[in-house]
């Protein structure tokens, strides 16, 4: 249980470090709600709400619905800056930058 | 943000509040409207003369309400009046208390106890109603009614009088059974009550009497055409126990009409048939009742 | 006349049967046209409604519009299909109260008032909308 807090402390910071790639979908918001990843990754996109999300992205990918305890993973295969948004919730807002 | 709705006379207005709960949170008015009915004669929640399982005032099972009443009854040769107050606690419990008058007007004389014109008898009814199972209005594909069961305590204060004409005792209490629901598709609310009692005229002439002195059992029952949100149509009929010799006693029924302007305010308009009471027959006339509160 | 009695009471049992209505309400609620302008009248109103808009902010209403006229349309037995989220994972994580399911009854009712519904009619289609109280309210 202390190493899952641990990691689960350690996880955000990293994601701001060094670009990898989990994204939370909690309380209607991404969190982190921007993210700096290297150009092939992928992004995990876990659903911790407790809505029914999907992601799109113009252009790069549309998802299926996921219900609170499933992720999805997509991949960016560009370098840019792209938006990640839910059709179902408008207000959800994730900036990707892809180097 | 916290949104608070309070029902105001003038409307549904919505106070946004700190995200702690305040307490006017809890007349929160949520209900739909005519849901907590009006106020039968006894002061509980229901019809005019029936009880119904629904419990009084707007508040939904998160909060409360509350409401005054004021009925008179307009006889031949009797008035009946009551004034009271009833509080409905989240939907569950329901606790009232309501004064009546009945003026005998020229009868108390006519019978020969001493009694000079206009003599009164009051009561303090003193009511509780528990919500058991089931709900009126949201169950639409269920056939279990609501069903809520309650008492009415009452207390006469002539005793006298009351031991002069037969009575046995000048106070006593009123158990029910009420299963209330509402046929949403067919605009139509039916009531069903199972009383206990041995009230004789509601109390009004005192509990039991020399023809009978135990608890009978008496039905009550109303049905409702809902015209619109606000105006409601219907009838009721209340059986009665007959304990005293001197004064037999008859089912009373009625045909009402009731407008609720708003969640603040009702009015029902009826025209009542007590029966008989005491030495005068056909004791019909107009029953209006007044409702305020939220 | 033996049978007529139980056929003829079972019959009155069933006009009166906790889900089971007249097959015309599609058609008396205007059918699919005046589904939706009882679905746009009906947004218009919890949009503007200060107890429940907060309810709506998130939410997508393009889509939340068309997802209420297929349902809408199925309840009232129309030919239409529902396919989106049930009721119960749709509103959990609202946390709804009764008296925010009842606004959204008065703001509907409000709507169909508006289009000229017959409160008759009206009351056939919420005795059907009414069961959803179970899984849509949370709190």
């Amino acid at each position: 249980m202390k190493k899952l807090i641990l990691i689960l402390l350690v996880l955000p910071a990293v994601s701001f470090a060094q670009g990898t790639n989990v994204i939370n979908q909690k309380g209607r918001r991404f969190i982190p709600a921007e993210v700096t990843i290297r150009q092939g990754q992928s992004l995990t996109v876990t659903n911790n709400d407790e809505f029914i999300h999907q992601i799109y992205s113009e252009g790069l990918f549309d998802s299926a619905e996921r219900r609170p305890g499933q992720n999805i993973v997509e991949d960016f295969p560009r370098s840019g800056t792209f938006e990640v948004r839910c059709h179902i919730h408008p207000k959800m807002k994730l900036i990707v930058h892809v180097n | 943000m916290r949104l608070t709705c309070l029902a105001l006379a003038a409307g549904l207005v919505c106070l946004v509040g700190p995200v702690a709960a305040q307490p006017w949170d809890l007349l929160d008015s949520g209900k739909l409207l005519a849901t907590g009915g009006v106020s039968q004669i006894e002061g509980a929640g229901g019809g005019g003369l029936a009880n119904w399982a629904l419990i009084t005032g707007y508040g939904t099972r998160d909060g409360i309400g509350a409401n005054l009443h004021y009925t008179t009854v307009l006889l031949p040769d009797y008035r009946l009046q009551s004034a009271g107050v009833a509080i409905g606690l989240f939907d569950r419990l329901e606790l009232s208390y309501a004064w009546q008058e009945f003026d005998t007007q020229d009868v108390g004389a006519a019978l020969g106890l001493g009694l000079g014109r206009g003599f009164t008898f009051h009561q303090n009814i003193f009511g509780a109603k528990l919500k058991l199972i089931g709900d009126a209005v949201y169950e639409q594909d269920e056939w279990l009614p609501q069903i809520s069961i309650g008492l009415q305590h009452k207390e006469n204060d002539r005793g006298a009088i009351i031991g002069a004409i037969g009575g046995r005792s000048d106070e006593g209490t009123d158990y029910y059974l009420s299963a209330s629901k509402l046929f949403l598709a067919q605009s139509l609310l039916l009531n069903a009550t199972w009383r206990q009692t041995r009230a004789n005229q509601f109390g009004i002439l005192g509990f039991g009497g020399d023809k009978q002195d135990s608890y009978s059992a008496q039905f009550e029952g109303s049905a409702a055409y809902l015209f619109s949100r606000r105006f409601a149509v219907g009838a009721e009929l209340r059986t009665k126990p007959s304990n005293l010799s001197i004064a037999r006693e008859q089912n009373a029924w009625d045909v009402f009409a009731a407008y609720f302007f708003n969640k603040n305010v009702s009015a029902t308009l009826a025209y009542a048939d007590l029966g008989s009471i005491v030495i005068r027959e056909n004791q019909r006339g107009a029953y209006l009742s007044l409702q305020a509160g939220l | 006349m033996k049978k007529a009695i139980p056929v003829s009471f079972a019959m009155l049992l069933a006009l009166t049967a906790p889900g089971i209505s007249q097959d015309t309400l599609f058609a008396d609620m205007g059918g699919q046209a005046g589904i939706d302008r009882i679905v746009e009248a009906s947004v218009e109103n919890y949009l503007a409604d200060p107890c429940i808009k907060a309810v709506f902010e998130e939410s997508n209403m393009d889509r939340v519009r068309a997802q209420f006229k297929i349902q809408f349309c199925q309840i009232a037995g129309g030919p239409c299909q529902y396919t989106g989220h049930g009721m119960a994972e749709a509103h959990k994580g609202l946390h709804l109260t009764n008296a925010d399911f009842n606004a959204v009854v008065e703001d509907l009712q409000d709507a169909m008032d508006k289009v000229g519904l017959p409160f008759a009619t009206q009351n056939r289609f919420l005795a059907r909308l009414a069961p959803m109280q179970r899984h849509v309210v949370t709190k």
